[in-house]
């Protein structure tokens, strides 16, 4: 019992201390794939670090929403990454149904993201607010249905249960896996405001969805908000990989060695990716989405009926 | 191997022989005498002087026996107008077209004849494509706005209803499954004698899919819009062709499936669903007869009625299948006139339009008299055979369960022939305000030769009609199953 | 084997309906006929004959190489616009596929109760087929009517592999000789309509109207 506890916090120190670091890799792989040296794969450090020696401005006519909400985010954040399962290790959170705490945690975050970027009183951050919401209607069904046919598979609802009792034994398990960490994918790059769906990198009025609800904060405050968003970005990436936790029933080694090079992987390709793409027009953002909720749906359906 | 020679592969030679000769008269002498030499084969085997042997996807039964003779002698007529039509003159275009003429006509004799005669459903499926594949550049004859959206309409909805009466086919096959006829080819006759044993939502499906896809070619509602279209802006031969030959082909295979099923449970359904859509033909043909302003169009929308009125007879049984059967024969030859008619009506007036067409009588009185006479005879007037045959028709319908029918057929005849009445009275009598057509005496042509002698034959075939037809006809019945 | 084929055949018409380019369509094109390919050969590796050579190869030519070239080149003569017209909304589209292809399901799994037929290939068959004629419906450009009819003709093979496990030869043979036949025709059709018409859209298709 001891053990299991100790093992939920070494899980959770281990998310929280190399989530800012994925971000660096994939800043440094977009910067390598375009022809520039870049950043150092540490830079996400000493952004948060700088950021935390500075003053916080709140604006005048913000009420208490905008000094709690970055902390809310913060916080649910880390529940969320108490739920996620490393390797073999059983996370501290862990009970029947929690894949719904998962998707709602994540969805009282981007809540209370949205109410401050209202609160402030800016429309501009109001457009960002607008958007943010538009799109996490699309992506929500994403989650749902994929999450929801890998558990009509295994039969259990909790993630730790889902993935780690999945018996190996078909090569259907194969293609849905494929077919599952597309969809992952395109949802992870949805609610972690990555191309094609948002530029982290641009700040114009135009394109901006995500960047600009966090525009006029400063400080702590934006302290909590980067790393929530590198946290976010981690926490996908761990559930994209965690499709292939049941390789690793081999042997202990083998689940190490899949996690660091599905990290690797998985930044080198979101690297790619980002690099590749334009992004969308807006219009086509939700087509995009449901493309992707087409998936899982496909997904539920065959597997439902190939009895 | 006679027989298969002359039916199916002589015009496919000539076909290919047609492609290489530039004369447009040697052609013509050739395809006529193929025509003759088909027209006189399918005599023989009627009357029974002559059993062809055929090989394995081809036989030759009753059914097979009727619609191939009314095709040979809708194809001969055709093919002795053309050389006439063909020397009327044309946009320079189109004249470019007029040397693929006999090719695309023997082609599509050797194609119908395959799909008249066939006993294999894949065999029929592969013959209707192509007899659409062969008519369709056909259409596009005159090389203009109106031809080429009829031609790419006809050829897309067909191809689409031909897809879905495949998908039909399939499912046949599926209703074999687990009897005796599992994993064997889809022959006629094996499916019929075994019918009982299909699966009926199987056999269903695929009467509903097969249904539904063909309808696109035979021209019933709610699939009639190619058809319509095609038919009223093709050549007149070719739309005498299409009325009298191709529609028919179609209906073999509906009525092949619909043999298949009565023999098996889902009868009421499969007969309840040919009743709704000949009613529902009938129906269109009433509301646009109101508001249509094309005189082929008309014609058209004519064809549609009637073999609304076929697959009625043909759905409702006993006296009115055979009726039916009558009507296919009639009606083919009728229509044949009156699209020759409205083609020389069309050539002199150079317009489709009823607006623009005035006094013909005083202008072309011999087409005039004969158009005339042709609708009276497609109206149902004696001694012309639509009388007889519609005659049959109603009384099957009131001696069968559904006798309030033969109440609503009537009221949509009676409109539909005012208003044809309308249009071809309006065409023929009705004096134009500014008279400025040069008043030519009108030669006599090979049209109206053609006419009267197919008034002729209309006439001895209703009168005195012969008893081997009867007797074919009877044979027919027994094959489907029908007690008269 | 067949069900993985058929699971990223679906994915296929998902892609097209979600797509908004015309050149796209010809992709999925090839890519479905690669997909029917790869079905087709299966047979082979369990009992090798000559004979059952023929169809995987007329396959690969006709459906990957002839036919995706030639609507290219139709595409290209043409100077077709790059964009999709749609007569609906283009969001509306997506949703109505997916919610046919649950129905298609539904109706075949219960039908399999039934009968014995290989559900999944069923119904990605059907829903292609479906797909097809939604494509013919919904939008407004010719040549993608062309290709959604290419589309229905794919979903029909697809559809009889699941249906008849020894489909007679012929009648595959003569699907495509009917897809090869008709793309011929409509190439010239549309070549004339090119010289005839201004554009090669539905909407300039009025004038028959009654």
């Amino acid at each position: 019992m001891g053990l299991e506890i100790l093992q939920g916090i070494t899980s959770i120190i281990l998310i929280l201390g190399v989530s800012p670091l994925f971000a660096g890799l994939v800043n440094k792989q977009k910067a390598l794939l375009t022809g520039r040296i870049g950043a150092p794969v540490l830079q996400p450090y000493y952004d948060l670090q700088k950021l935390i020696k500075k003053e916080t401005i709140n604006s005048q006519s913000s009420s208490f929403i905008s000094r709690i909400s970055p902390v809310v985010n913060f916080v649910s954040l880390i529940i969320t990454a108490a739920i996620l399962p490393v390797g073999f290790w059983k996370p501290l959170i862990s009970f029947n149904g929690d894949i719904i705490l998962f998707a709602y945690i994540l969805g009282l975050a981007r809540f209370f993201q949205i109410l401050a970027a209202m609160d402030i009183g800016s429309s501009f951050e109001g457009m960002g607010a607008a958007r943010e919401a538009t799109f996490a209607l699309f992506a929500e069904p994403i989650f749902f249905f994929t999450i929801g046919s890998i558990s009509f598979i295994s039969g259990y609802t909790s993630l730790f249960e889902i993935y780690h009792s999945i018996q190996l034994d078909n090569i259907y398990y194969l293609v849905f896996i494929l077919i599952c960490s597309i969809s992952m994918f395109v949802l992870a790059v949805t609610e972690c405001s990555r191309m094609p769906i948002d530029d982290p990198n641009t700040h114009l009025e135009l394109t901006m969805i995500h960047e600009v609800m966090i525009l006029d904060n400063s400080g702590v405050d934006l302290f909590l908000y980067q790393y929530s968003s590198y946290l976010k970005l981690f926490i996908y990436t761990i559930l994209e990989i965690a499709f292939f936790y049941p390789f690793s029933k081999e042997s202990y080694l083998f689940g190490i060695i899949i996690f660091f090079v599905g990290i690797i992987v998985l930044s080198f390709i979101l690297g790619i990716v980002e690099t590749i793409t334009s992004r969308y027009r807006m219009k086509n953002i939700p087509q995009y989405l449901l493309f992707a909720t087409a998936i899982g749906i496909l997904n539920l359906l065959i597997f439902t009926f190939s009895k | 191997m006679f027989g298969f020679f002359i039916f199916i592969l002589l015009p496919l030679l000539i076909a290919g022989l047609c492609y290489f000769i530039k004369d447009l008269k040697i052609q013509y002498i050739i395809s006529l005498i193929v025509a003759t030499f088909h027209l006189c084969l399918s005599l023989f085997v009627f009357v029974g002087i002559y059993n062809p042997q055929l090989p394995t996807f081809f036989s030759i039964d009753s059914l097979s026996k009727f619609f191939i003779i009314i095709l040979s002698n809708v194809y001969f007529w055709v093919v002795l107008v053309s050389f006439s039509f063909l020397k009327r003159s044309v946009i320079p275009k189109a004249e470019h077209g007029k040397k693929y003429y006999f090719t695309l006509l023997n082609f599509y004799l050797t194609a119908n004849s395959a799909a008249m005669l066939s006993n294999h459903f894949g065999m029929y499926w592969v013959a209707a494509e192509a007899t659409t594949l062969s008519v369709a550049p056909l259409i596009y004859y005159y090389r203009n706005e109106e031809s080429l959206e009829a031609m790419w309409k006809y050829l897309f909805l067909v191809s689409v209803g031909i897809a879905f009466a495949f998908i039909g086919i399939l499912f046949l096959t599926l209703s074999a499954n687990g009897t005796v006829l599992e994993g064997k080819q889809l022959f006629y006759w094996e499916f019929i004698n075994d019918a009982k044993q299909l699966n009926p939502i199987w056999l269903k499906a695929s009467f509903i899919f097969i249904f539904v896809g063909l309808s696109t070619k035979i021209g019933i509602a709610p699939m009639h819009s190619g058809d319509v279209d095609a038919t009223s802006n093709a050549p007149s031969p070719i739309a005498a062709l299409m009325s009298g030959s191709l529609r028919l082909t179609s209906l073999i295979g509906v009525m092949r499936i619909f043999q298949i099923i009565s023999f098996s449970s889902s009868f009421e359904f499969a007969r309840l669903l040919i009743i709704i859509g000949a009613v529902l033909s009938l129906f269109v043909a009433f509301v646009f007869m109101f508001k249509v302003n094309n005189y082929k169009r008309m014609l058209a929308y004519s064809s549609v009625e009637h073999l609304g009125l076929i697959t009625l007879g043909l759905g409702i049984g006993g006296l009115a299948f055979v009726g039916a059967l009558y009507h296919a024969v009639y009606n083919s030859i009728t229509k044949i006139i009156l699209f020759l008619m409205a083609g020389n009506i069309h050539y002199h007036f150079k317009s489709r339009e009823v607006d623009k067409v005035r006094n013909v009588l005083n202008f072309l009185p011999k087409t005039g008299w004969l158009f005339l006479l042709a609708y009276l005879a497609i109206s149902g007037i004696p001694p012309f055979g639509i009388f007889f045959s519609e005659i049959k028709i109603f009384g099957g319908i009131l001696f069968s369960d559904k006798p309030f029918l033969l109440v609503v057929v009537m009221f949509f005849l009676l409109f539909i022939f005012v208003n044809m009445g309308k249009i071809i009275f309006t065409m023929l009598y009705k004096k134009s305000e500014n008279e400025n057509r040069d008043s030519q005496i009108e030669q006599f042509e090979l049209t109206h030769f053609i006419a009267i002698a197919l008034f002729i034959l209309l006439t001895v075939i209703s009168v005195v009609s012969p008893d081997i037809l009867y007797q074919n006809i009877v044979n027919i019945t027994i094959d489907f199953g029908i007690k008269l | 084997m067949e069900n993985v084929l058929s699971i990223l055949f679906c994915l296929s018409l998902f892609y097209v309906a979600v797509t908004s380019r015309v050149k796209e369509y010809v992709t999925i094109l090839r890519f479905q006929g690669i997909i029917l390919t790869i079905s087709s050969i299966i047979p082979i590796f369990y009992h090798f004959s000559f004979l059952g050579l023929i169809l995987p190869t007329t396959l690969l030519l006709v459906k990957v190489y002839l036919i995706p070239r030639y609507i290219n080149k139709v595409i290209l003569d043409l100077d077709i616009k790059r964009y999709i017209e749609t007569t609906i909304q283009q969001m509306v589209f997506m949703p109505i596929v997916i919610l046919s292809m649950i129905i298609i399901f539904l109706v075949s799994s219960i039908l399999a109760h039934n009968t014995e037929l290989n559900v999944i290939p069923f119904a990605s068959g059907f829903s292609a087929i479906l797909v097809g004629i939604y494509i013919i419906m919904f939008r407004k450009k010719l040549i993608v009517h062309v290709c959604g009819f290419l589309i229905l003709e794919n979903g029909i093979f697809l559809f009889g592999t699941a249906v008849a496990s020894e489909l007679p030869m012929m009648i595959e043979i003569g699907i495509l000789l009917d897809v090869f036949v008709v793309v011929f025709l409509m190439g010239i059709a549309l070549n004339r309509i090119r010289s005839t018409f201004e554009g090669f859209e539905v909407s300039h298709l009025g004038r028959l109207k009654d």
